[in-house]
């Protein structure tokens, strides 16, 4: 199985600032690996298995190495293409990517909370069918076993190829790389597409910061403290 | 000329804050193959948001740095504060000259981090971030390169910029814990304010901006002092407090900053403000006592890891004398490099530099200001002693008025400082700032 791991395809979120008039400047934010995206490696490392091969992409002015230092050998980067605030443009230029990749059997892309909905709109510009909150897959006879928590309950589905895979971390990145990792991942060659910037269906008009929730202090000593959050708690009807 | 080792590296710098993203640039620029590793995942991750940047020294390293890098506001008013229980005496220092050429900025660390970081990558630096060093290579008393984790890399020179608690420095036996009354804790806010709310409270016009450095009923007596200084859009607010003073006052950090932040003459400032920020940082205040070695073989030291920080009362100083020491350390160790030298011997020219640079010279002048400012009656008493002055001034109760001298006179007369006190403080003031 030949599976696609999309990576750094989002700012850092972290970076940006939200200016009083709701602005959002993101400044310096560079290209940033999602909390999501370790997953992604992960699981379409887990789909490739021993025969079948992982390929990285990535889209932005970011620095590539970042899936070349987790064990891919090979990666496609598209520079000319940044993120858009319109999701279903930075899934075009995604699909774009992918078409130009060639023969794909599972894209694999991180299902970010910073960035709903690119994952869905990459697989419908795809044609192809999605699955979200993935948290592990396997591939099975030619189909993909994927599983992701439903509730208290964890679901398996089996699904045909291609498909797009959503994928969401359920902890920390086991081990990043190291510096050698690291170094020898940038002498490792990075593949550039050529992907047109697909024009951007979304302009914002005008920013106001959203309306805030006021936080709610409790004076006195610990036990005062305490006492007065418990009986917030409970004149909210929490308790 | 000693043997040349195989190398990853010419330089392997350690740390991504000013005086690291300086080193590295420099010997960059010069051709070296430098690698510059940073702990947090991000240059400034690790940084708590900012502060007042002197950074004249920056154009020499990148011409119109004001103009080019994220920077908040240009410092252009100064104010001396003397904080009571209940009065304010301010010494108030606006000047149009301060900003023609830029003399200070207001930063936030994680943005100016992020974009000299950048100018290093532009300039050919390897950049390595989410890396932890964890020890030093040391052979035969040689620093031949670091290892992290399972990983080791070798390199000529290992700048170590890792800032004020500079475990590298620990490790290599230059620094021994620092006393108490060497450092101070730093506890911090950044407020958010609206833009033009923020220029009419702080009378500024553009980009202009204001630093506070106060003293007095911000820290209850505790040595140290409250800090205040505007960004574009918020106020970064905060206390430093003598970590030796603190412990004997029985006062918390983060009480302190909360009395300073409401006290009444300083909570109209912020009023309706966002918090944005809230976080507590590690100080030096020795001053030149904390300087230590700064060479060993194929090691050098810059910036708060050297124990470069300069608090005068006046200003609180680190990042001008971080970019200040890296541009002597990398002088020193491209000279080195190319004579292929990189003994304590060779490297000392660092040393020799640095005494010869602005921030030798200004740690050697301002070496008495840490044992000035421990002083307490600059804390808890000479406040009220002006703010009485001034009430004997501007209070007209239809008493005859009476010349300043004689109005300074009663009031020093009922404060619990007497003139000899006045007299030797005054002296040593001159003698410290």
């Amino acid at each position: 199985m030949r599976a696609v791991a999309v990576y750094k395809w989002s700012r850092a979120t972290a970076s940006a600032l939200v200016r009083q008039d709701g602005e959002v400047d993101w400044g310096s934010a560079k290209m940033a690996a999602g909390d999501d995206d370790p997953a992604v490696l992960t699981i379409a490392k887990e789909l490739a298995g021993a025969d079948g091969s992982v390929v990285g992409l990535t889209i932005g002015d970011g620095e590539t190495a970042w899936a070349l230092a987790r064990g891919l050998d090979t990666a496609y980067a598209a520079p000319q293409v940044g993120p858009s605030p319109d999701n279903a443009a930075t899934a075009r230029a995604l699909a774009q990517a992918v078409d130009q990749i060639g023969e794909v059997d599972v894209v694999v892309i991180a299902d970010a909370v910073a960035h709903p909905g690119v994952a869905a709109a990459l697989a419908a510009v795809l044609g192809w069918p999605v699955l979200l909150g993935v948290n592990s897959a396997e591939a099975a006879g030619g189909r993909v076993n994927a599983r992701r928590r439903v509730g208290n309950a964890v679901e398996t589905l089996s699904l045909p190829t291609p498909l797009v895979l959503g994928a969401v971390a359920v902890g920390e990145e086991a081990k990043p790389p190291g510096m050698m990792e690291m170094i020898k991942a940038r002498k490792k060659p990075v593949t550039e597409l050529a992907v047109a910037p697909p024009e951007a269906g979304v302009a914002a008009r005008g920013t106001r910061r959203p309306d805030r929730q006021g936080a709610r202090l409790f004076d006195g000593s610990a036990d005062e403290a305490a006492a007065s959050l418990v009986a917030a708690l409970r004149g909210d009807g929490l308790l | 000329m000693s043997e040349t080792p195989e190398v990853d590296f010419d330089v392997i710098v350690i740390g991504a804050g000013v005086a690291g993203c300086v080193s590295a640039h420099e010997l960059a620029k010069a051709g070296r193959s430098v690698l510059l590793v940073e702990r947090g995942p991000e240059p400034g991750a690790k940084n708590l948001s900012g502060g007042v940047f002197y950074c004249r020294v920056m154009e020499q390293v990148f011409p119109s740095f004001a103009d080019a890098a994220p920077v908040e506001r240009v410092i252009t008013r100064n104010c001396l504060s003397f904080l009571n229980r209940s009065s304010f005496v301010n010494l108030d220092y606006a000047d149009e000259r301060l900003a023609e050429p830029v003399n200070a900025v207001s930063v936030l660390r994680a943005r100016l981090d992020a974009w000299l970081a950048e100018q290093c990558e532009q300039a050919g630096v390897m950049l390595m971030a989410g890396i932890k060093v964890d020890r030093l290579l040391v052979e035969d008393g040689r620093v031949m390169g670091i290892g992290a984790g399972e990983d080791e890399l070798r390199c000529h020179v290992v700048v170590a910029a890792d800032g004020v608690n500079s475990f590298i420095s620990r490790d290599a036996g230059f620094r021994a814990k620092d006393p108490p009354n060497h450092l101070a804790v730093g506890v911090k806010s950044v407020i958010g304010l609206d833009r033009g709310v923020l220029e009419d409270r702080f009378n500024l016009e553009g980009d202009q901006g204001a630093a506070y450095a106060v003293v007095g009923d911000c820290t209850k007596g505790v040595g140290g002092g409250g800090f205040m200084y505007t960004n574009r859009e918020s106020v970064s607010i905060g206390v430093v407090l003598r970590l030796d003073d603190l412990a004997r006052s029985g006062h918390s950090a983060a009480g302190l900053h909360d009395h300073f932040v409401d006290h009444r003459f300083i909570a109209p400032f912020l009023k309706g403000g966002e918090l944005l920020e809230y976080g507590a940082h590690l100080v030096a205040e020795g001053g030149q006592a904390m300087v230590r070695d700064l060479v060993r073989p194929g090691l050098v030291v810059v910036g708060e890891a050297a124990g470069l920080a300069l608090n005068t009362g006046l200003t609180v100083r680190g990042m001008d004398l971080a970019a200040g020491s890296a541009l002597a350390a990398a002088e020193a160790v491209e000279a080195a490099l190319a004579a292929g030298d990189c003994s304590a011997a060779s490297l000392d020219r660092y040393r020799r530099n640095l005494a010869a640079s602005f921030v030798g010279r200004d740690m050697a002048t301002y070496r008495r200001a840490p044992a000035f400012l421990e002083g307490r009656r600059m804390f808890n008493d000479y406040g009220p002693l002006l703010a009485d002055v001034f009430h004997g001034l501007y209070d007209l109760d239809l008493k005859p008025r009476r010349h300043l001298l004689k109005t300074a006179r009663e009031a020093l007369k009922a404060a619990p400082v007497g003139l000899t006190d006045l007299m030797a403080d005054g002296w040593k003031a001159l003698r410290a700032l």
